[in-house]
Formats: structure tokens, C-alpha cells, sequence
């Protein structure tokens, strides 16, 4: 009895951390949240340009941005999310038990995950693909001519997939050269150990760029896969899908008008046109079938900028942190610039 | 014969001085012919193995220092400078705060280091030899040490029974080190020095107590009421990561793991048959499932049963797998020490009379724990190295932190430094623990060795 009683009294740490009961049982994943005052945002393990750790501890990147985005249409904060990393094996379960309010990490739109993991996709914020890296002096410039390669790739993802796949459909023989960890295949690719390397394209820039000299590598031009990244909810919330949508929807709305983090106030003081003055809440009552207030893509703009913004900051060639994947004329343009990035009306 | 008898009365037989041995058979010459060259094989072995260990230290040496780079702001500029040929300790050093506290913010910091500092001014009379009580000082380091460790670390707002906790927390601390000065200043003990102050030195045993633990309950009521107004922040538990994590999460599973082993074991060599199929069925269990089994299970799954309204937190998730995981391989490490010790042992205490509890404190597991001390060390190292895989489950532990750094635009690539780094720092704190077993069992072993 008295070992029970000090192996109870060891556990009391755990206690005195312990569980936090008390809310109460909510309907809606929103009421949830502002209950909670803060939004459990999923993303992964850093990833480059995506989501990642600084010196401070701070995450950052363009999914990072999307959970901003969202909490700061709720909150008005954009610091009011509460980051949950979890490698990609407990993604999905993290979302089914209810840790998560919102995966927004990249993971590939797909039917079977759309249909039968109990989750939504809500739409496409980043349009990857998978492609090849060559060393420069190789000469080639086609992944046809990879007859009979060695290809370095990363096992147990749908990349390995893509690429037997590939290299069956063009009879091209690719000998595939697989690994666990990106850095070890990233190396070996580096000292020669295979003769190119398959990934997505967004990771291809970031794996070149961490080479001693980026320049003796080139990424080929086939995409030969489609990978549409895109915030995920769970399934039977309408209300909180269409925030999320609605959310990566204003992004992209907002960079095609014009407006920016800069401006957004001016012009929600003194709206362009009538479908501006509708979206910035001038006019009308959009937000009522969101649940949010009257300004809330004023509130999304002002803290996180639009997307072109963020683009510019993680994704592309201007910001600080950013990895250096050029948007013109890849899927990721405006679709006013022959991209696919096109948001429905705000009406 | 008579002869004889009378030469050796005055003649003694005087052996020759001993002849040196021969030169190349002592000193450093000798031992390397005797260890190294004594026949061919071994010494091609010899030569082989010098060519490794050369091979290796001077390519080590060579990458780790003579041409790392110790100050960059990127790790750009590190592949600018030497390229690959040398290691880039700069991304190390910039990342430093983030692999021992993970992502705790600076400002915070303070609670940690006193946290562990405290921590280990409770554990250090163990290293003073004159000190008396040990074991109340150790288990009230165990025990109550964690609701103010716990609370510094974690913060936020206090319940009364958390403030009730820390304040006996601060004065068991205060009391146990009251007694450690009193032990080394005088050789007393503070239990005497108080009752002797009060006057009750005359006073029967049983009513000599009293005095100390009004003292006890007056210093904790102070206490209480000092630190009524005192509040830390509070610090979401998915900031703490890095060392301090794996620390935590190893330091209460092994302080868990070693008296519930020991209930556990006990329990599967009980006569009583439901304790006993009870822990047969849990260590059976638990030994047969792979840790990660048991942490998936904690993390992610439970939470799929449990009723909305309770979120439990995740890193109690993961200690309490660990826990119930380390005991189950506790539990067989005691057994088999329990087995070892011999059945007149057993016998002997029953036949003084001694009822289950005493054979087991007094006579039992005083022989047997000290048998197991190399496995259960063993296990306690197995344990630190283990923790690592509460990075699957998404707890920034010093692995995973160590494996964030290459993800970040600036050190972009850079993982052979933080993992070298990383193995230093398991080997240095497997060593530690390692060489405290061996002085352990010197000291206990002491009257088993022959002279």
C-alpha cells in the first residue's frame, strides 16, 4: 500500500500539468475555437518554405501563413494559433480525434484521402509537382533521357510511386536508389551516388540550394506528377469549411484586386468598386454565413498580407526566408497571368 | 650424514642474485611485444587497427576542427569558406538555446536552469558522506520536488491544492537543508537541534516529534502565504523541447519506473492470485508491444475515446507511456534479482518473525537491489536513449530539434553537426550515469568483496 501511495504521489507532476477539463462540449468546430481563443493549426515537420522553425522558436512559412490567416479572421491576431507539429504518419489521426482544427500542411488533394479518411480538402493553396534534378555537366535535359538512371528518392512516399510509375509508362528503366531521411539522400546525390534525384519540385529548390555550389545543378523541366496542396477539416462542418476555404479564397482575391497589406485600410475606407467594398465588408453582409465579423478579410490582409505576399516571403525570390521558386508561369500565378490561382466571386 | 648435519649449522645456502630480466621483455617495450606483437597475426591485427584509428581521429580531427567554421551567419557562407571539408559549427552554436530548451521563450528561461538547479541541490546530500536521512531527502525529492519543478516549468494559475503542494515542496526543501548543514557543522541531526532548542529533550520519544513538525507546518503556512501573490506565465507545454524535454520525460520515467518495477515484480511472485494474474497480464503486455506502439496508442488514440470536454496534453501523454512501458521492464529486472537472492533468506526471516514487509524492506531487496544495480543502470540508460522516439509522436525532443535545424532557410542542410553534437551529448550523459552504477555498486558491494 505505501509503494502504491509514493508511486501515486510520482505521478504528481502529471497531475499538477494534468489534464485540462473543462470546456465544454461545443457544436461547431468555430465555436470550439473562440471558446478556446485560440486555433490548433497542423503542420509538419519543418519543411522548407512551408513551415518552419526559427532561432526564436517562432514558426513560419506559406502554410504557416494560412493558419495565420485564419485565426487572424477569427481573432483579429494572427498570433492566436497554437502550432501542433506531427510527423505525416499521425497527420490524419490528429485531425480524426479532434487535436487538430485545420491541417495545413502539404498534403496532396487525392480522392481515396478526400473520400475516405473522414476529412475535407478545402482548395488548393500551393500547386506542387514532382520532377528531376540533374548534375549541370550531365548534358541532359529531358527526364526521358534518364535511360537506365540511378534515381535518389525518399521511400514510403507516393514520390517512389510517381516514379516506378513513370519510368514504366516511358520504358525508361530508372533504377531507383531509396532512403528515410532527405538529408542522407541529399548528400548521396551530392557525392555522386546516383545519377539525378526525384522529389517535388518546391523541395528540388530547396535541396539545391543547400549544395556548395547550386549552380552545377539543374532541375529538368517534365513535371511528371500533380500534387495540389490545400488546407484540410474535418468532415460535416460546412460552416468551418467554408472558413477555411473562404479564407485561402480572400488571399488570392485580394492580390488580384490590388489589395495589400499596405493599403487594405485605405481601401476598405474607400472601396474601388462595389464587389471590393462587398468583400471588405463596406457593403452588404457576406460575412453572416461565415459566422465572422464584417471586416474579417480586412483583418486577413492587414496581419498576413495577400497571396502574392506570402508567395513573395516564403515561396519566391524577394523575402528574407524565401526558397526560391519562381511563380511566373508556373500553375501559382494569378489566373489573370495564365496561372490556376482564381477565387470565386465575393457576391 | 653427519657431515651435513654439521655444515648447515654455519654454512647457509645463498642463492645467486637474480639476472635482470631480459631488456625487451619489461617496461613499455616488453608490454607492447607481450600485448601487441606476440605473434604474427596479432601483430597484423595491430597494424590494421592503428591504420583505422589513425584513418578515422585524423579525418574526424580534421573535419571537427581544423577546418570548421565557428562564425557564420548562414550556412552559405560556411560552404563559401570551406565547402564540405569542414564541419559548420556556427549552426550549432546559433541554435544552441533551441536544443536545450526548445522553443521556451528567452525571457523564460530562468525557470528551467532553477528548476534543475534546484533539483539537483535536493539530490546532492547523497555525495556528502556525513549526512543522516538520506532516503527521506531523496524521497521528498522524488515526490514533492515535482508539483514546484512542475510548476516552474509549466505555470499559469495555481489551485490551492498546487499551492498547498509547493509550499511543503519549498519547505521539505528548506527543512533538508537546514539538516544537511546541521549534519556537516556538528555531526547532529536538525531533528535534535530543534528538539533541544524547544526544551522537549526531556520528554519521551514518542512526543519529541511534535516540535519539528509544528516548526515544519508553521515554515509551510509561511510559506503558503508568501507565495499567494506569486504567479508565473504560463508556458504551453508544445514550447518545451530539446534537452530539457528528453530530461523530463527520461527523469520522470525513471523515477517512476524503478518503485513501480519493484510493486510490479513483487505482485508477480505474490501467492495472491488476482494481484498476481493483474501483473502478469500488465508486464506480459506492455513487454510485448514495441514503445512506439505504446506512445501512438497514448497520443493519438486515446484522445479518440475520451469525452470532448477533456483535452489531455501531449507530452503527459508520452510521460505516461514511457512510464508504464519502463515498468513493465523494470518489473523482470527486479524479479530477477528477487530470484537471485537465496530461499533460506526467505526462510530465515520467517523463522525471526518478520511479517511480509519487513522480510522484504529489511532483508530482502537490500540484497536484491544491490545485485541489480548493473541491469537497472542498464535500463535507466536504455530509457534516456529511448525517449528520442517521442519525436514520431511530435514532441520537439533533442532529436527532433537537432534534425529542425537543416530545415531552416538559413542553415539549410546542415544535419552531420547537430547529430555529432546530439551524440556527444547522449554520450556524455549515458557515461555519467554509467559511471555512477559502477561507484554505486563499489560502495554497496563493499562487504561482499574478498580481501
Amino acid at each position: 500500500m505505501k509503494k502504491l501511495s509514493l508511486l501515486g504521489l510520482g505521478l504528481g507532476m502529471l497531475a499538477s500539468l494534468g489534464v485540462t477539463a473543462g470546456e465544454a462540449a461545443a457544436q461547431s468546430t468555430l465555436d470550439i475555437v473562440k471558446q478556446r481563443g485560440v486555433l490548433r493549426c497542423q503542420v509538419g515537420t519543418p519543411a522548407p518554405g512551408f513551415y518552419q522553425l526559427d532561432e526564436q522558436g517562432n514558426w513560419y512559412g506559406s502554410d504557416v501563413a494560412i493558419c495565420r490567416a485564419i485565426a487572424a479572421a477569427i481573432f483579429d491576431d494572427p498570433s492566436k494559433v497554437e502550432f501542433q507539429s506531427v510527423t505525416s504518419a499521425v497527420r490524419f489521426t490528429a485531425m480524426a480525434n479532434g487535436e487538430s482544427d485545420v491541417l495545413s500542411r502539404t498534403t496532396t488533394w487525392t480522392l481515396f484521402r478526400d473520400t475516405q479518411l473522414g476529412l475535407d480538402f478545402t482548395t488548393v493553396n500551393f500547386y506542387d509537382g514532382q520532377g528531376f534534378m540533374v548534375p549541370k555537366d550531365t548534358g541532359i535535359k529531358s527526364s526521358l533521357e534518364l535511360k537506365g538512371a540511378t534515381v535518389c528518392v525518399l521511400t514510403g512516399t507516393t514520390t517512389e510511386l510517381n516514379l516506378t510509375d513513370y519510368s514504366r509508362t516511358n520504358n525508361l528503366d530508372i533504377q531507383p536508389v531509396v532512403f528515410e531521411d532527405s538529408n542522407v539522400r541529399d548528400d548521396t546525390f551530392a557525392k555522386g551516388g546516383c545519377d539525378a534525384i526525384t522529389n517535388d519540385k518546391s523541395s528540388l529548390a530547396s535541396t539545391r540550394a543547400k549544395f556548395p555550389n547550386p549552380g552545377d545543378y539543374v532541375v529538368l523541366p517534365e513535371t511528371i506528377s500533380k500534387e495540389p496542396l490545400g488546407p484540410v477539416v474535418r468532415q460535416n462542418d460546412s460552416q468551418w469549411m467554408d472558413i477555411v476555404k473562404w479564407t485561402v479564397f480572400a488571399l488570392v482575391q485580394a492580390e488580384e484586386m490590388g489589395i495589400d497589406s499596405s493599403n487594405v485600410e485605405a481601401m476598405a475606407a474607400n472601396p474601388a468598386n462595389p464587389e471590393m467594398a462587398r468583400m471588405l465588408g463596406v457593403e452588404g453582409d457576406l460575412n453572416k454565413g461565415l459566422g465572422l465579423e464584417k471586416d474579417w478579410v480586412v483583418r486577413i490582409i492587414k496581419h498576413v498580407g495577400n497571396y502574392g505576399e506570402i508567395y513573395d516571403e516564403y515561396m519566391g525570390e524577394k523575402g528574407k526566408f524565401a526558397i526560391g521558386i519562381p511563380r511566373e508561369g508556373s500553375p501559382n500565378a494569378l489566373w489573370t497571368k495564365g496561372g490556376l490561382m482564381y477565387s470565386p466571386p465575393f457576391r | 650424514m653427519a657431515n651435513l648435519d654439521a655444515s648447515s649449522s654455519d654454512v647457509t645456502f645463498k642463492p645467486k642474485p637474480s639476472l635482470p630480466p631480459p631488456p625487451n621483455t619489461v617496461g613499455a617495450i616488453g608490454w607492447i611485444r607481450k600485448n601487441l606483437f606476440s605473434s604474427p597475426l596479432n601483430a597484423f591485427l595491430t597494424i590494421l587497427s592503428l591504420y583505422v584509428i589513425w584513418v578515422l581521429v585524423s579525418n574526424v580531427f580534421e573535419w571537427a576542427i581544423l577546418n570548421a567554421v565557428w562564425e557564420a551567419e548562414t550556412r552559405r557562407e560556411c560552404l563559401d569558406k570551406v565547402g564540405l571539408a569542414g564541419a559548420c559549427w556556427a549552426g550549432v552554436t546559433h541554435w544552441m538555446k533551441n536544443f536545450i530548451y526548445g522553443r521556451y521563450p528567452d525571457a523564460e528561461v530562468w525557470r528551467i536552469n532553477l528548476g534543475f538547479g534546484i533539483l539537483i541541490l535536493w539530490m546532492a546530500p547523497f555525495w556528502f558522506p556525513r549526512v543522516t536521512g538520506k532516503i527521506a531527502i531523496g524521497a521528498s525529492a522524488i515526490l514533492i520536488s515535482p508539483f514546484l519543478l512542475g510548476y516552474l516549468f509549466a505555470g499559469g494559475e495555481k489551485g490551492l491544492f498546487l499551492q498547498l503542494m509547493i509550499s511543503i515542496a519549498i519547505t521539505a526543501f528548506i527543512f533538508s537543508w537546514l539538516h544537511v548543514l546541521v549534519c556537516l557543522s556538528s555531526g547532529s541531526t536538525l531533528r535534535n537541534v530543534i528538539v533541544s532548542a524547544t526544551g522537549f529533550a526531556a520528554k519521551p520519544d514518542n512526543v519529541q516529534k511534535y516540535p519539528v513538525i509544528a516548526l515544519f507546518v508553521v515554515l509551510a503556512v509561511v510559506v503558503f502565504a508568501l507565495q499567494g501573490g506569486w504567479q508565473l506565465e504560463e508556458q504551453n507545454t508544445n514550447l518545451w523541447g530539446g534537452l530539457f524535454v528528453t530530461l523530463v520525460i527520461s527523469g520522470i520515467g525513471i523515477a517512476v519506473s524503478l518503485p513501480a518495477g519493484i510493486v510490479l515484480a513483487l505482485g508477480r511472485r505474490s501467492k495472491m492470485p488476482i494481484i498476481r494474474v493483474f501483473c502478469v497480464a500488465f508486464i506480459e503486455l506492455f513487454r510485448s508491444v514495441p514503445l512506439i506502439t505504446v506512445l501512438f496508442m497514448a497520443v493519438t488514440m486515446v484522445p479518440l475515446f475520451l469525452p470532448e470536454a477533456i483535452n489531455p496534453v501531449k507530452i503527459v501523454q508520452a510521460i505516461i507511456a514511457v512510464c508504464i512501458f519502463s515498468s513493465a521492464y523494470m518489473a523482470e529486472t527486479v524479479r530477477g534479482g528477487l530470484q537471485a537472492i537465496p530461499k533460506g533468506q526467505y526462510e530465515a526471516a520467517q523463522a525471526l518473525g518478520l511479517s511480509y514487509w519487513k522480510m522484504m524492506t529489511l532483508i530482502v531487496m537490500p540484497q536484491a537491489l544491490k545485485l541489480m544495480i548493473p541491469n537497472i543502470v542498464g535500463s535507466f540508460i536504455g530509457l534516456l536513449k529511448d525517449t528520442t522516439l517521442v519525436s514520431i509522436v511530435g514532441l520537439y525532443d533533442l532529436l527532433l530539434m537537432l534534425k529542425a535545424v537543416s530545415q531552416n532557410p538559413q542553415w539549410n542542410g546542415i544535419h552531420t553537426e547537430p547529430l555529432f553534437f546530439g551524440a556527444v551529448l547522449y554520450f556524455v550523459l549515458c557515461f555519467i550515469m554509467s559511471k555512477y552504477s559502477q561507484h554505486l555498486e563499489r560502495t554497496l558491494g563493499a562487504g561482499q568483496v574478498r580481501k
